[in-house]
């Protein structure tokens, strides 16, 4: 009765004694809360007393209490897919309004439920072995803190690592905003305790080129890039149980925007090459002089709807540390820094944004669509180049001074990531980012049980997120390794190898590359572990020969005989 | 055309006390509680903006600054604590060394060295010429009339002199501000019948200061404080001014000259006493937001004055109790202050006395000029756009 959630429309005592003269049924009562204790009880008691082997419980969706409900039918000692909810809150009590309709559709709805539960049949959950190996794809800080996370745990964690080195793309970094920690240093002790870690085997200058199997039990192709095509590529094959797939970014391409005139203009930089200045220690403009303007673009190829309509989210504070580090560098330095709008969302961001301004930081805005332009200063200009904008706060059109321009690019998807997206399976939006399963919810975990995304392949974000985002990816693992097998729910497909024609229509068509192809036998099998019981093979198959457990024909046209009975 | 940014800009304001502008967001919050911006006068948040980007010819033209008194509500609002009202302060010395064509002002405010030196310089001269036109052709024990030590004659002639040098000083200025404010930053038309229709406001801001009492009422002070004590001390120096320049030759000759005399000179006396007072020890309390931080210029005019003050009211007692080389000593201490303080007024803060009510005068003529033409636009169908 969900209190008066249903019971103030339905009449619910109507609908118990409805049921309770239908055919086959033993029993049937109406109780406040049926999800209580004392309805589990109840449920539980009338089965033992009347020898049941069917329940219906008509309530809420079966979103929210189908388990609730399978519990009490275990408790009472009987298969818990012997149960069917008729949902008549949601679609009956909260949609309408007459109390005599609604009670004529719930009683409809609880009889299609009884027809259907009496051709229900015990099914029992299988269980997979789960293989403690982990296999990590990308050697950036999300990577090397979900190895050394998994591997600190005592597990043999496959490191796969693109470039000679690890670090990703944090190693092209100096310092890290707001609080200035070196980027070096993060590195270097993740490095060395992964060299110094047995458990971590680290695949430097290789690729994935295949990954078979399924959850607990993948099979993993690593192969050498060894530049040189003469030299026979070596692969390796490993057995590993989970996969963790940390890409990360690369960076926008500055010379997209024609009129920034990067990779023109000699003194039009990207962050990336003032990094690299500032690690060399010496801030300067192409021909060698000390800059005395230096103007930071913000948003080049962020928040803008000819390339990217995103927010990179770290170039606002990372452009403040410029400022800071230039300055530091040279004190006689102006700083100007053009931008949209100043994100300064996270832990000590703000203060950060205050610290710049005190620095004398000169902020400037410019409407998004309204980008600046930039051209060459005259001879007489104590400058090398004039950025003219609209300027939004003060509203005047300004030229700002400028010897040396840094372009902050935003972050894009790699362009190998459909690649990675293909081989392990799992999905991408629009903007080439890897999807996860719920955005909110399980923001590490992908529609392929196993596969893990966490960093900057999932979207822009910071150090601390990425990281974040690693450790809940490895700990993710860790719970499930603990378990030692893996519970696979009893709702997936079968393929009657007798009628199957080996047409192979459904091995396209699994969303979940569930369906693998017998080549032996020349039949298509449903792996149970991959499924999800999603139906669309059973609904695809030309000769009928799928059936979803749970979901059968029989199944649903009973329901929905028993439906239309009433009216 | 663009406007050029200049970054350096802020750097230069900073020694004229501009020392946290940087920290503006423009959030507006200053805008919103000042009792004076209204919708053609945008400030503090455009004047603050400006001086962020260094909008030179922008400032220079502008008459926001003078439109500010100085509550210093904004100060307490600002929730960057960027002091608003202590730029518009600042902004005010900077556009009286842009006035001055002299380039003195510009250094007597970015070198406190310099403006204390000048003054000692100017005074000490000061002394030994009076000294020497006094023992030259007069005895120190005769105050006034035939062989006086400084008779006041003479001294009539040399404040007439002083006060010349001044006033020189003081309409070129003038017009230069006009140029900038009302030809260079004004490019719409300005009728000439509105400088005479809105002339009443020159008189009525300079003998009121009625925006500063406007200020004061939002804040709630008792009396209105630092508007009336303010109003009593211009007030005062004034009246002083008037009776030195005009009517010395009266009251300086000797002993037998009626008490009444000096009626006008004790009201003033009393409002000059109590006004260097208050101001001195406010500027030592901090207690009010507009006299946290003074600048060495705020100092050098308060202390001038003081001693001023002081030493006059001694060379009165001594004078009307007949100790006349007592008398004498003090007159020359008491101009050795003067001349410096009247000399330096056309190159320091003080210099407000005349730009503030030309300041409102012309933001008068601005505004109805302004509000003039966006209704000739509104009603004309030629300008719609």
């Amino acid at each position: 009765m969900c209190g008066s959630n249903i019971a103030k429309i339905v009449d619910t005592e109507a609908v118990a004694k409805f049921a309770s003269g239908l055919p086959n049924v033993v029993t049937a009562k109406s109780y406040k809360y049926m999800c209580s204790n004392p309805g589990q009880e109840m449920i539980t008691q009338d089965i033992k007393d009347n020898q049941l082997n069917r329940v219906v419980v008509a309530a809420c969706s079966p979103n929210m209490h189908e388990r609730t409900f399978r519990n009490a039918l275990k408790s009472a000692g009987i298969n818990q897919y012997l149960l069917e909810m008729a949902n008549i809150r949601e679609q009956c009590s909260w949609v309408h309004d007459d109390p005599v309709e609604a009670t004529e559709k719930a009683k409809a709805l609880v009889l299609a439920a009884i027809r259907r539960v009496e051709l229900h049949e015990s099914l029992d959950s299988v269980s997979v072995n789960m293989c403690p190996n982990v296999l990590v794809i990308g050697g950036g800080i999300a990577g090397m803190t979900a190895a050394l996370e998994l591997a600190d745990a005592g597990n043999l964690v496959h490191i796969i690592e693109k470039d000679d080195h690890l670090g990703g793309n944090l190693a092209r970094v100096d310092l890290t905003a707001p609080y200035l920690y070196s980027a070096r240093d993060l590195i270097t002790e993740r490095v060395t305790r992964i060299m110094n870690n047995k458990k971590v085997k680290v695949h430097i200058k290789s690729k994935l080129t295949e990954l078979t199997g399924f959850i607990g039990n993948f099979k993993a192709k690593i192969e050498s890039l060894n530049g040189s095509p003469a030299i026979e590529h070596k692969q390796d094959e490993v057995e590993i149980g989970n996969v963790i797939v940390c890409t990360g970014y690369k960076e926008f391409d500055a010379s997209r925007i024609v009129h920034y005139g990067y990779g023109k203009l000699p003194n039009v930089i990207t962050s990336f090459e003032l990094e690299r200045m500032i690690r060399s220690g010496r801030i300067e403009t192409k021909d060698g002089k000390i800059p005395r303007y230096v103007a930071i673009i913000h948003c080049v190829g962020s928040r803008n709807k000819e390339f990217h309509t995103y927010c990179s989210r770290v170039c606002c504070m990372t452009a403040l540390k410029y400022a800071h580090e230039i300055k530091n560098a040279n004190p006689d330095c102006y700083i100007s820094d053009i931008y949209i709008d100043m994100h300064a969302f996270g832990k000590g961001h703000e203060d950060f944004y205050l610290q710049s301004s005190e620095a004398k930081t000169l902020f400037l805005m410019y409407e998004k669509d309204d980008r600046p332009v930039i051209r060459m200063a005259g001879p007489k200009d104590d400058c090398k180049m004039l950025i003219e904008v609209n300027e939004k706060l003060s509203g005047e059109h300004i030229e700002i001074p400028a010897d040396l321009i840094v372009l902050m690019v935003g972050m894009e998807a790699r362009e190998d990531s459909h690649e990675i997206a293909r081989i392990v399976n799992i999905s991408q939006d629009k903007d080439g980012w890897f999807i996860e399963s719920h955005p909110k919810l399980e923001p590490v975990a992908t529609t392929t049980d196993g596969i893990f995304i966490a960093g900057t392949c999932v979207a822009p974000k910071d150090i601390p997120d990425t990281v974040a985002q690693a450790r809940a990816a490895a700990a993710r693992i860790l719970a499930r390794i603990a378990k030692g097998k893996i519970e696979v729910d009893a709702l997936y497909s079968e393929v009657n190898e007798d009628i199957c024609s080996g047409c192979r229509f459904c091995n396209q068509l699994c969303p979940f590359s569930a369906i693998e192809f017998l080549e032996d036998k020349r039949k298509s099998h449903v792996i149970s572990a991959l499924c999800k019981g999603c139906g669309v093979c059973v609904a695809g198959c030309p000769s009928g020969a799928i059936k979803g457990r749970h979901f059968t024909d029989e199944q649903v046209l009973a329901q929905i005989d028993g439906l239309l009975e009433v009216y | 055309m663009a406007i050029r940014v200049n970054p350096m800009f802020i750097d230069v304001l900073d020694r004229y006390g501009a020392e946290d502008v940087q920290l503006c967001y423009q959030c507006g919050d200053c805008s919103t509680v000042c009792p004076h911006a209204d919708e053609v006068y945008k400030f503090p948040r455009k004047s603050m903006r400006s001086l962020q980007m260094g909008l030179e010819r922008k400032i220079e033209t502008s008459l926001e600054p003078w439109l500010c008194y100085y509550c210093g509500q904004c100060s307490t609002q600002c929730p960057r604590e960027a002091d608003p009202g202590e730029t518009m302060m600042s902004l005010r010395r900077w556009l009286i060394s842009r006035y001055d064509f002299t380039g003195i002002a510009a250094r007597f405010f970015k070198s406190k060295t310099t403006e204390i030196l000048a003054v000692i310089i100017t005074a000490i001269v000061t002394g030994i010429f009076l000294l020497y036109y006094g023992f030259s052709g007069g005895s120190i024990n005769i105050y006034d009339g035939e062989g006086a030590f400084l008779p006041s004659t003479f001294i009539h002639k040399f404040d007439l002199s002083i006060g010349l040098v001044v006033a020189v000083f003081l309409v070129i200025n003038a017009i230069r501000m006009w140029y900038l404010t009302m030809i260079k930053g004004t490019p719409f038309y300005v009728p000439w019948w509105l400088y005479a229709v809105e002339f009443y406001q020159l008189p009525w801001h300079f003998f009121t200061q009625k925006r500063y009492a406007e200020c004061e009422s939002q804040r709630k002070t008792t009396f209105f404080m630092p508007w009336f004590v303010h109003l009593g001390l211009m007030l005062g120096y004034v009246t002083m001014l008037v009776l030195v320049m005009v009517f010395i030759e009266q009251f300086q000759s000797g002993p037998a000259i009626k008490w009444s005399v000096h009626v006008f000179g004790y009201l003033a006396s009393i409002g000059l006493i109590i006004g260097t007072i208050y101001f001195i020890r406010k500027r030592f309390q901090k207690n009010y937001v507009q006299y946290k931080k003074s600048h060495s210029t705020d100092w050098v005019f308060v202390v001038l004055l003081f001693l001023i003050v002081v030493t006059g009211i001694a060379q009165h007692i001594f004078h009307r109790t007949g100790l006349l080389q007592e008398a004498n000593i003090t007159y020359v201490v008491h101009l050795m202050f003067v001349v410096p303080w009247l000399l330096r007024m056309p190159f320091s803060k003080w210099a407000h006395l005349v730009y503030r009510p030309l300041a409102m005068y012309f933001a008068a003529i601005r505004k109805d000029a302004l509000l003039r033409q966006e209704e000739a636009v509104q009603s004309s169908p030629v300008f719609i756009k």
